[in-house]
């Protein structure tokens, strides 16, 4: 049933500092501390890990806030639930907030299921009334209506998520903020995860969501915030600022390929082979050039991924690598690609005589743009990580 | 007014990069956070949350004695086993303990179920935020929903623990004074207290680990700073401080000052404890004085407690 949504956040200007070192001092750590303050005047103490955060949602809206690891994204969650509080500026939440911080971490080993969900659910801010009424949806959806008078101990892991999931799945606030938890389940039941969250969404849920699973976010938000190192770099429509984000991430790996190898990469690159732009259907060449340290029976790997280490799709071929300077051709009869920035990755497994590194681990050797047509979104609530079949013939010389 | 409309206006649809020159390093001074909560407000919702309360203590009732044998029986058997010690110890002293003509097992059992209601507070309350930790870094409500829950869980096997005070009523042949009716009151002063405290103690173990190691010690000890085992009446009623004049063994005059009183208000179990054996047990009318700072001094834990738990609770999520 559609309501009217009315359920907004405002964060202006939030800073947030933590101990630099999270551990409690003892006695002679004090002492330590103020001697090493003693010898220099800046030493501090704590870090920020928000700086100047500014974003809003608007009633009804979904955001996401990307970014890597230790980016923010979840202590700014908590600082809107009031789990922890800011050191500075402030969060405006309107509506009842519903937060879903952490999907187990409520259910008690010791109780069954139908006690845990009363647990939980209360927990989460539901009240008796509610669960009672919501409790058959709630079991029903986590599918464990066998299993809900077992205890909780006795429950996998996999049906824990579920059963956590699922409470907070019908919680029903004007603002619901989700941190990182569709790693629930098989891929059948992420699947109903993200249904449900769209189903929210529709209802008029305000949703702030946290994932570094971009596929996830592009599949449940209109808009995205990223942060990165404390900061929002970018804020605006999911696709831009996922792009955005992706780029960067691309930026920062292709560090990688200064780790040594025993293959050197001395070029790559990816053109279509009518010499016109990389577009999509075009027939295809990636051209490698590599050198080699002996000669060897190895394996070529060669893959195309957009933001992430996790190729959209790998082509590979075995045969005799030379030694020296020489160059492998990929022809790709299809270029499976809608517009976008992509990277390519590569790697050569088999390992060299007398060494435990493989010639040529995987990593992205160049960043290309491809031209054509704008993806095809999948259906509201679906993930795109769809495997694409490439054919390819290769050459080696 | 235009009605609202489901989906936003133009606003966000346009992306915005940070220049990150713009951001300062430090926050400015004007819009730094400071938490307070008045006394009042944090209260009003503490009580929109009781529910959660109930439920956590429901579930530390249940998962209690989940997967022991005897089960609920602890809840009789733990303070009936104290007593065995207590009297198999001390009926040594038989002389120099005056009961005021009480069987030995009655008056110390009173004592021992005010004293554990206490204890079994503090103790588990006390670190009721540490062991609740997946819960206080996950979860919104109201933090002191922890240790008043434990409370509510003690207080529930405390009157389970009343039970065997009524088979030694019986088998002494004796029945409550109708003065047992003031009991209830002197119950509220031991809640208000073991509150105040235990607010306090949670909150401040949680920055300072080193309390958890040494409350048990505490509780421990205390049990004999407390009139469980000796009659609060040893304490003076009028203990001399100066002047006067010495007359027959007895002080005239002067300035003297009541020990009860002062001990009341420093630790309220003192004249509960006594209250409770001098109506029930005796069927005298209480002794006000002790009862009336008692009540004062539990009242003053509970509002310093409730105010340091209320300021430390900052820090509660980032440290646990």
């Amino acid at each position: 049933m559609p309501t009217l949504p009315n359920g907004s956040v405002e964060v202006e200007h939030v800073w947030k500092k933590f101990r630099s070192d999270k551990a409690q001092p003892f006695f002679y750590d004090q002492l330590a501390r103020l001697g090493r303050q003693a010898k220099s005047r800046n030493a501090t103490g704590y870090r920020w890990v928000l700086k100047d955060v500014n974003f809003k949602v608007e009633p009804g809206e979904s955001m996401a806030l990307i970014g890597i690891n230790g980016s923010g994204k979840t202590t700014l969650l908590k600082i809107l639930s009031q789990v922890t509080y800011q050191s500075a500026g402030k969060c405006t939440v309107q509506g009842r907030i519903g937060a879903l911080l952490s999907v187990t971490s409520g259910l008690h080993p010791d109780l069954n299921g139908r006690e845990n969900v009363f647990l939980y659910g209360a927990v989460l801010g539901m009240s008796r009334e509610d669960i009672r009424r919501k409790f058959d949806t709630i079991v029903e959806f986590a599918e464990l209506t066998d299993a809900i008078d077992r205890q909780v101990k006795f429950y996998s892991m996999g049906m824990q998520m579920r059963l956590g999931f699922s409470i907070a799945a019908f919680l029903e606030p004007d603002v619901l903020l989700v941190d990182e938890v569709l790693a629930v389940g098989d891929a059948n039941f992420q699947q109903k995860c993200l249904q449900r969250i769209g189903e929210i969404v529709r209802d008029g849920t305000t949703l702030l969501y946290v994932s570094h699973d971009l596929a996830s976010v592009e599949a449940s938000c209109q808009r995205a915030v990223w942060l990165s190192d404390a900061v929002v770099r970018a804020a605006g429509p999911t696709s831009e600022v996922v792009t955005m984000y992706r780029t960067a991430i691309e930026q920062n790996s292709t560090v990688l390929t200064t780790k040594e190898g025993v293959v050197q990469v001395l070029k790559a690159d990816l053109r279509a082979t009518d010499g016109g732009q990389l577009r999509s259907e075009c027939e295809t060449e990636v051209r490698l050039v590599l050198k080699s340290p002996e000669k060897a029976m190895a394996s070529f790997f060669v893959g195309i991924s957009q933001g992430t280490a996790f190729p959209m799709f790998v082509i590979d071929y075995t045969g005799t690598m030379p030694e020296g300077d020489f160059e492998v051709v990929c022809k790709l009869g299809y270029l499976p690609l809608p517009k976008g920035h992509y990277s390519l990755w590569t790697a050569i497994t088999g390992f060299p005589k007398g060494k435990k590194d493989p010639y040529l681990p995987w990593q992205p050797v160049v960043s290309f743009e491809a031209f054509g047509p704008e993806r095809m979104d999948p259906p509201e609530g679906v993930m795109a990580m769809t495997p694409v079949y490439v054919g390819a013939e290769w050459q080696i010389g | 007014m235009t009605s609202l409309s489901i989906d936003p206006p133009d606003r966000g649809r346009k992306l915005i990069v940070t220049d990150l020159s713009s951001i300062p390093a430090e926050p400015s001074d004007d819009i730094l956070y400071t938490h307070k909560v008045p006394f009042l407000t944090s209260l009003r919702t503490l009580w929109d949350h009781r529910e959660i309360m109930y439920t956590l203590a429901e579930r530390d009732y249940r998962v209690q004695y989940k997967q022991a044998a005897l089960g609920f029986a602890w809840a009789v058997l733990t303070p009936v086993m104290t007593l065995v010690i207590f009297v198999a110890v001390f009926s040594h002293f038989k002389g120099s303990i005056n009961t005021g003509g009480v069987p030995f097992p009655l008056y110390f059992f009173v004592g021992i179920l005010c004293w554990s209601f206490f204890a079994g507070t503090l103790g588990n309350g006390g670190s009721s935020l540490l062991s609740n930790k997946a819960l206080l870094a996950k979860t919104q409500f109201p933090r002191e929903c922890f240790p008043l829950e434990t409370m509510l869980v003690q207080a529930l096997n405390n009157v389970v623990s009343w039970v065997p005070l009524v088979l030694l009523f019986i088998y002494y042949g004796r029945t409550p004074q109708p003065e047992t009716v003031w009991v209830p009151l002197f119950m509220l002063i031991e809640i208000v207290f073991t509150a105040g405290i235990t607010l306090a103690i949670s909150s401040m173990i949680i920055q300072m680990r080193d309390l958890q190691q040494v409350l048990p010690i505490i509780i421990s000890l205390g049990i004999f700073a407390t009139p469980v085992i000796w009659p609060f009446v040893s304490i003076p009623a009028h203990y001399h401080l100066f002047g006067g004049a010495y007359v027959h063994g007895h002080w005239i005059g002067g300035v003297s000052v009541n020990l009860q009183a002062v001990y009341g208000f420093i630790n309220p179990l003192g004249p509960v404890i006594n209250g409770v054996r001098e109506t029930m047990l005796l069927g005298h009318n209480p002794t006000w004085l002790p009862l009336t700072t008692a009540f004062i001094g539990a009242g003053c834990y509970l509002y310093f407690g409730y105010r340091t738990f209320k300021r430390l609770e900052v820090n509660f999520a980032d440290i646990a």
